[in-house]
């Protein structure tokens, strides 16, 4: 029987490492469980950046995430990239490697983007021989994040929890459930969460994201700019009490309020840890009963990259 | 079950990337050669391939994704040139940005590498230099204004690619670095005939704009009026993960190049003594004071002797 989280640890509450917390995280070591570094972030940096990702994996659990992989493209998959993500996860003992079930780019180009796929047995095949190929270099199982999608193909035969329940048995590798984009997802996708919830097999999921989006009216943008809505929360409590629990991180990428503010809705997450009554709107009614709607003339941007700047002096 | 989709999964990708990186938006992207080769439908067909949801159309999702590959890689170049939006505005960054994203997309797994050819871009469209004889004067007296000031942008836009460059690369942090005595302490021959080894992270660049202060001034947001041009050569290293420049003379430029590039100390005082006029002199007044210097700014990391 296989073991919860691919017997991985559940590491407990975390927050996504971003350079605008470096200086507070170096200076006050806050009492956070664990943190989550983007993995191209730090992969090549011989600097500062890396520097500071070292110094916080001598006291925190660190988990690489990385946003680059695109392991449904239709390129090949890139060798030298692998060799760069397997030592950055080696030097900073990384707990285990994540990326998403999505594509980047093709053709050579990188889109930085993470673009949907059609989901249907094509697809399937594809991503399955992929996972097998990457877990064999690195050596270790990849745990792969449903991404916030804005389409859906035609071409598609299957619902996204089938794909990533098959993906997930096929290749045999782990989950990361981001339930805010499942909610996200629904709304865009018009499916029901709480049946994605209930239909991924719980035992492989190895992580869950939180996170903050923006609500467009028309459809939600996965901005990861604001606190995580009750609806996202409510998720959350069914999902933790469906696998037993899982390591949490929340994901603040734009608008970045001080750390403690991030830490502080985090902690959250132990208020939904009892089994309540699930009470959800469905997707149609969450729309319209999300506040603090942008609008689609003011459009946000989806996952947005945290970027580094340079102190210089002369 | 569907095992044949009509579409397989190389032709949806290169369909749709072609859709959402068109710089005119999706509907236009929709109709381009480039995504017709790979998925031929227009607009009206395109729900034979996108699906609508309950509250948008299938263009209006591709269009989520159109909008946000430019504002999201325009963001990343806004934050590696903060220096050059400052001088150049919004409108006008944008312009460029747009213009080299289609020129230069992304083909790296990282967004360091966004914008390194940047700088070049900028070069390679700068408006041609060709049409002083045929216009009047006040049409040339522009035109050369306009130059000078594409030339000031370049100038701005190598410097701050250096600048990132040298933050993120390797550095000297972990190495024990040549100090000044070892230099001074050398016999005369022993001195002409070594070779001293500069720290991976030391760039030179030879500029035609004083670019340093404006920079400065343009990370902390404060208005400040673009330099006249002036000959002007940089040195730019990496101190305590700090990125540190300096400005050197001609002389002490040509010296510097010439060392970097591997030349013996004497061939080294000899090239620059003969760059420009009154280099030898400005040389035997400076040279002790200038290696004390670089050795105290870190800018070498051995010396090499002769034999």
């Amino acid at each position: 029987m296989r073991l919860p989280r691919l017997g991985l640890p559940n590491l407990g509450l975390g927050v996504g490492l971003r350079p605008v917390h470096f200086a507070y995280i170096l200076e006050n070591h806050p009492p956070v469980d664990w943190f989550e570094a983007i993995s191209e972030n730090f992969m090549d940096s011989q600097g500062r950046p890396r520097r500071i990702l070292a110094q916080v994996a001598e006291r925190y659990p660190v988990v690489v995430h990385g946003v680059s992989l695109s392991i449904g493209s239709a390129d090949p998959l890139d060798f030298a990239y692998l060799g760069k993500l397997k030592r950055l996860a080696d030097t900073v003992k990384a707990c285990w490697v994540s990326d998403h079930v999505c594509w980047t780019g093709v053709a050579g180009i990188n889109a930085h983007d993470l673009l949907p796929m059609p989901l249907n047995e094509p697809s399937l095949r594809h991503v399955v021989e992929r996972i097998r190929v990457v877990q064999d270099f690195l050596e270790r199982p990849l745990v792969l994040e449903n991404p916030s999608t804005y389409v859906g193909f035609v071409g598609s035969t299957m619902s996204e929890w089938e794909f990533l329940t098959r993906m997930s048995s096929d290749a045999d590798c782990g989950l990361l459930l981001d339930v805010n984009n499942v909610y996200v997802s629904s709304v865009n996708n018009d499916f029901d969460p709480v049946e994605y919830i209930r239909s991924v097999p719980h035992e492989r999921v190895v992580q869950f994201h939180l996170a903050g989006h923006t609500n467009c009216q028309t459809h939600i943008i996965d901005t990861h700019d604001d606190y995580v809505i009750d609806p996202v929360w409510e998720l959350y409590r069914l999902a933790h009490q469906l696998t037993g629990g899982a390591s949490t991180l929340l994901e603040w990428d734009a608008r970045i309020p001080p750390f403690p503010v991030v830490h502080e809705e985090v902690l959250k997450a132990r208020s939904y840890m009892t089994e309540q009554g699930i009470s959800l709107p469905a997707s149609d009614a969450a729309r319209h009963a999300l506040g603090d709607a942008a609008g689609v003339s003011n459009p946000s941007v989806s996952n947005p990259l945290s970027f580094l700047i340079p102190d210089v002096q002369g | 079950m569907n095992d044949d989709p009509k579409y397989d999964l190389e032709q949806i990708q290169r369909w749709m990337q072609a859709v959402i990186v068109h710089p005119l938006g999706v509907e236009q992207g929709i109709a381009s050669d480039d995504a017709r080769q790979h998925v031929d439908v227009d607009s009206a067909g395109i729900e034979q391939v996108v699906t609508r949801s309950k509250a948008l159309s299938a263009v209006e999702r591709l269009g989520i994704y159109g909008y946000a590959y430019y504002a999201r890689l325009l963001e990343c170049l806004k934050e590696e040139f903060p220096a050059v939006l400052h001088a150049v505005g919004e409108d006008a960054f944008n312009a460029f940005a747009l213009g080299y994203l289609q020129k230069y997309p992304s083909r790296s797994y990282t967004l360091f590498e966004l914008g390194a050819k940047f700088p070049r871009y900028l070069d390679e469209t700068r408006p041609a230099d060709d049409r002083g004889s045929e216009g009047d004067e006040n049409t040339a007296e522009a035109d050369r204004a306009a130059a000078c000031w594409i030339q000031f942008v370049i100038d701005l836009a190598t410097f701050e690619r250096t600048v990132g460059e040298i933050f993120d690369g390797p550095g000297p942090e972990d190495r024990v670095l040549l100090r000044a005595e070892q230099i001074s302490s050398l016999a005369s021959e022993q001195f002409l005939t070594a070779r001293l080894v500069g720290v991976e992270c030391l760039r030179l660049l030879p500029l035609r704009f004083p670019v340093g202060d404006f920079y400065k001034s343009a990370r902390r947001k404060e208005e400040v009026a673009p330099p006249d041009p002036a000959e002007t050569f940089l040195a730019v290293t990496r101190v305590n993960y700090t990125v540190c420049h300096h400005s050197l003379s001609r002389a002490a430029y040509e010296l510097l190049s010439a060392l970097l590039a591997g030349e013996c100390l004497a061939d080294a005082i000899e090239r620059a003594a003969n760059s420009s006029d009154g280099a030898e002199e400005e040389l035997m007044a400076n040279l002790q004071t200038w290696f004390a210097d670089w050795a105290a700014r870190g800018y070498f990391r051995a010396i090499e002797l002769a034999g």
